[in-house]
């Protein structure tokens, strides 16, 4: 045995386990699961040869189509608020200041709990007389006193800046010293208001919160149940997410925005310019992840179907399993194939994307 | 002798140190504020849950903060009670022999009582209630209407008081026992003896009129019952509730937490189900994670080290497998198991989780790619075979990484939830919690019994919030690196 088929057999030995998954779990199964996408199989006995007929049933299913655009909507609407929602954290965080470390844990809590666990919660919380009704109403009733608070404090602001500015001094709009003056003493003044009746704090009760049960659209476009999930998700993803962008945050060096701040460009100007295109790749490599992961939303629509209408809710991974797990109805697995397959298209396309860009951009930028 | 003051430019302009540090410190205090503002924003869902948890209503409107369930009083009253009732201050319960004093008062806003006319007498009962609201709350029950009976109830105080508005009123006092005879005979089968009670629920219904004001524990709930009532004072009569009249101080703080592990029950065993979920999710966790560990670093060792046939196939491979869907896979995975006759077991589980590891096995190799390979050369001179070599040389070196591999697939595999709903449909007993508290909501949520829901989720949360905190540095490394994608 010569030592080059020595070396093939050692690492066969090694890999074997792994491959012994990898055929039986991935190979044979991706296989099978494009062959079941040609036939009208339905779990038992029916295994016809159907050809093309499912990937044309497809598109002619409501279902599906409703599944198609949920997916699309929730992946859209998730990655862009998570993504924009991960770098203002990760901007708020990348400070040096005491105590951040505390900060991060908590920023991160909402990532560790199961689907299972912060789905529940959130539909305790989405419950039609829940907490999120209660703190809607209870925001409308201090609508008046908010908004008397904002208007005092940006009066207090201008005066104290053009106060300042007249004793020849360089203070800028957004001082930070002025502004904690300003907030206080609009917080003093907006409780004076509201002590004597100037400013009205109402006393409405909740209007019950419907979004899980609701079968209208936010917007035209947001079925309610699926806007719901859409809050829930980004709220549990932006932790992850933030510890990337602060992980490309510490990758920028200081001294760019001390050159910047000596030059004069103020602290919106320095995320514009140097931060936001600074961190081009990793942003890339987030809005990618957050693609890849929001296509294949599954757990929380699982977990809402009783709760919510199932139109509101259904995504294309939902789809799939409910083809083939339809209580009761007759399997579909031939279409649930066909449609298992478009979504690992949609992914596939995401990652060949990201694979493509991300090379060339850290070629470039390195 | 005065310094003159420090100055320094900015913008051109001569400022003091003072107005420069001034700044320094309100931007601080500005961004904890806003920090302060995320923190409970992020934190705020669990912990509101993890409080609302413990109340005997988490959708009582409007939402409160403090309530009975965690008023140091009623702590206090629940820990004497059942230290009366069965000399178990924690657990609560009545035992045959014992009794437990009570009393509660009540305000008669003046104009209610005739003039000249006495106080009535307050009812007291001890009504026949079924323990829960779930079809899993099953078996044989204790009741305490069986049993126990409510004696000496008197009027003990008359005294004028004042209500909130500054009415003058009359403040009624009341007390009576709770007694459970010690010559009781058991319900169900005279031969045995008097068995204990858990759960002694009770009501007070005081006249028409009538003010609650406060009772040696407070009532878990005030109910209003329509009443026509066309005169004056237009009022109707109220019920106060208790669940549990004589709970010990465990069971009255943390009532849902003991009925999770009590009410739900296996329809076949009768076992407590939340319990069997919870070893089982322990058991594949260990399971798992073994396997993961194994399988994860000999792969990631040969595609890192060993040179073969087909190694750059099957990195392309690994890669591929990293971003197919699990949907595409569930199929074929659940008929694999069906016809090996392992759907709804905890092996069928087992089989298909560690494979959905093929992150893993990158993993391991990234790292094994950064050792020195002066290493292995120096333990193939010493005449290691490649086992020896990985084993005695390679793995001690990996401890980070496959502590860090530990602990993510820990956390994952306690967290899974598709291939676990794939595989387990029934019986109840073989679930794992995501599972479990799946078929929670389905039981219990239309019913809206959520102090059992809330519990559940909080319980079964608990272990990876241990899991983090105590190793939150590999958490933040491994989303630094590998960002969302579970």
């Amino acid at each position: 045995m010569n030592t080059k088929t020595r070396e093939n057999l050692t690492a066969f030995w090694f890999l074997l386990p792994f491959l012994v998954a990898l055929a039986v779990f991935f190979a044979f199964a991706f296989a099978r699961t494009v062959g079941f996408s040609f036939t009208n199989y339905n779990l038992f006995n029916k295994n016809d040869f159907v050809g093309l007929d499912n990937f044309v049933k497809l598109p002619q299913d409501p279902l599906f189509i409703n599944a198609l655009t949920n997916t699309f909507v929730f992946s859209f609407v998730v990655t862009i608020m998570q993504t924009i929602g991960a770098l203002l954290l990760a901007v708020v965080l990348n400070q040096k200041l005491a105590g951040l470390g505390f900060f991060r844990t908590a920023y991160y809590f909402p990532s560790i709990a199961s689907s299972a666990v912060t789905t529940l919660i959130f539909i305790w919380l989405f419950r039609p007389t829940g907490l999120l009704a209660y703190l809607g109403a209870t925001l409308g009733n201090y609508a008046g006193f908010i908004l008397a608070f904002l208007g005092i404090a940006i009066l207090v602001q201008v005066a104290q800046v053009l106060f300042e500015r007249s004793r020849n001094l360089p203070a800028t709009w957004y001082d930070p010293a002025l502004l904690l003056v300003s907030l206080i003493a609009a917080f003093i003044l907006t409780n004076v208001l509201a002590g004597v009746g100037i400013v009205q704090i109402g006393n409405a009760e909740a209007e019950p919160l419907v979004w899980l049960s609701s079968r209208d659209k936010w917007l035209g476009f947001i079925p309610y149940p699926l806007l719901a999930i859409i809050v829930m998700n980004t709220f549990t993803t932006i932790p992850t997410l933030m510890l990337t962008f602060l992980a490309g945050l510490q990758g920028i060096s200081h001294s760019v925005y001390e050159a910047a701040s000596i030059d004069g460009a103020n602290p919106i100007q320095q995320m514009l310019y140097i931060t936001i295109p600074m961190l081009r790749p990793v942003t890339f490599y987030v809005v990618t992840v957050s693609l890849i992961g929001t296509l294949q939303m599954f757990d929380q629509a699982a977990m809402l179907d009783g709760t919510a209408p199932l139109e509101g809710t259904i995504t294309l991974a939902y789809y799939v399993y409910n083809n083939v797990f339809r209580g009761g109805a007759e399997a579909q697995v031939g279409l649930a194939s066909a449609a298992a397959l478009i979504l690992a298209a949609l992914t596939l396309l995401v990652v060949q994307i990201q694979r493509k860009f991300f090379v060339s951009d850290e070629g470039a930028g390195r | 002798m005065t310094t003159p003051a420090v100055t320094t430019r900015v913008n051109g302009v001569e400022v003091s140190h003072a107005w420069i540090a001034r700044r320094r410190w309100s931007y601080a205090a500005l961004l904890y504020t806003i920090l302060v503002f995320f923190a409970i924003m992020f934190m705020g869902p669990l912990l509101m849950a993890a409080l609302s948890s413990l109340k005997a209503d988490p959708l009582e409107y409007p939402p409160r903060l403090a309530f009975e369930e965690v008023a140091p009083r009623n702590w206090a009253a629940a820990w004497s009670l059942g230290a009366q009732g069965s000399g178990n201050p924690w657990n609560g319960g009545l035992v045959a022999g014992r009794s437990v004093s009570y009393s509660a008062s009540y305000l008669i806003p003046d104009g209610v009582l005739a003039s000249g006319a006495n106080p009535e007498i307050l009812a007291v009962n001890i009504p026949r209630l079924r323990p829960g609201a779930g079809a899993l709350a099953l078996g044989n029950f204790v009741y305490a209407a069986d049993y126990a009976k409510i004696e000496d109830l008197k009027l003990v105080k008359t005294e004028a008081a004042r209500l909130k508005d500054g009415k003058s009123a009359q403040r009624v006092v009341y007390e009576w026992k709770v007694v459970y005879p010690q010559d009781a005979k058991n319900a169900d089968d005279p031969s045995k003896p008097a068995p204990r009670i858990d759960r002694t629920p009770m009501t007070l219904e005081a006249p028409r009129g009538y003010l609650f004001e406060s009772s040696t524990l407070s009532p878990s709930r005030l109910e209003n019952v329509q009443a026509a009532t066309t005169e004056f004072p237009y009022s109707y009569p109220k019920i106060q509730s208790f669940i549990n009249a004589v709970p010990g101080f465990a069971n009255y703080a943390f009532r849902n937490y003991f009925r999770i592990f009590d009410e739900a029950r296996s329809q076949t065993t009768g076992q407590a189900l939340f319990m069997r979920w919870i070893l089982n999710t322990f058991l594949l966790v260990i399971v798992v994670t073994i396997s993961t560990l194994i399988f994860a670093s000999m792969a990631g060792y040969a595609m890192a080290r060993l040179e073969f046939f087909g190694k750059a196939a099957l990195f392309l491979l690994v890669l591929f497998v990293m971003t197919v869907p699990n949907q595409v896979l569930f199929i074929s995975n659940y008929l694999v198991l069906r016809d090996l006759g392992l759907l709804n077991s905890f092996i069928g589980v087992w089989l298909v989780l560690p494979f959905i590891g093929a992150g893993q096995v990158f993993f391991m190799k990234q790292f094994f790619e950064t050792l020195p390979k002066e290493l292995e050369e120096a333990a193939k001179i010493d005449g290691a075979t490649p086992f020896q070599t990985f084993w005695k040389v390679i793995l001690p070196l990996a401890t980070p990484a496959l502590g860090a591999l530990t602990i993510l697939t820990a956390q994952g595999t306690w967290n899974q939830y598709f291939w676990a709903l794939i595989v387990l449909t029934s019986p109840q007993d073989n679930f794992t919690l995501p599972i479990g508290l799946n078929s929670f909501n389905r039981l219990y949520g239309p019913a809206g019994d959520y102090g059992l829901i809330l519990a559940g989720a909080i319980v079964s949360a608990i272990p990876v919030i241990i899991l983090f905190s105590v190793f939150q540095r590999y958490f933040v490394a491994s989303a630094a690196t590998s960002g969302g994608k579970e």
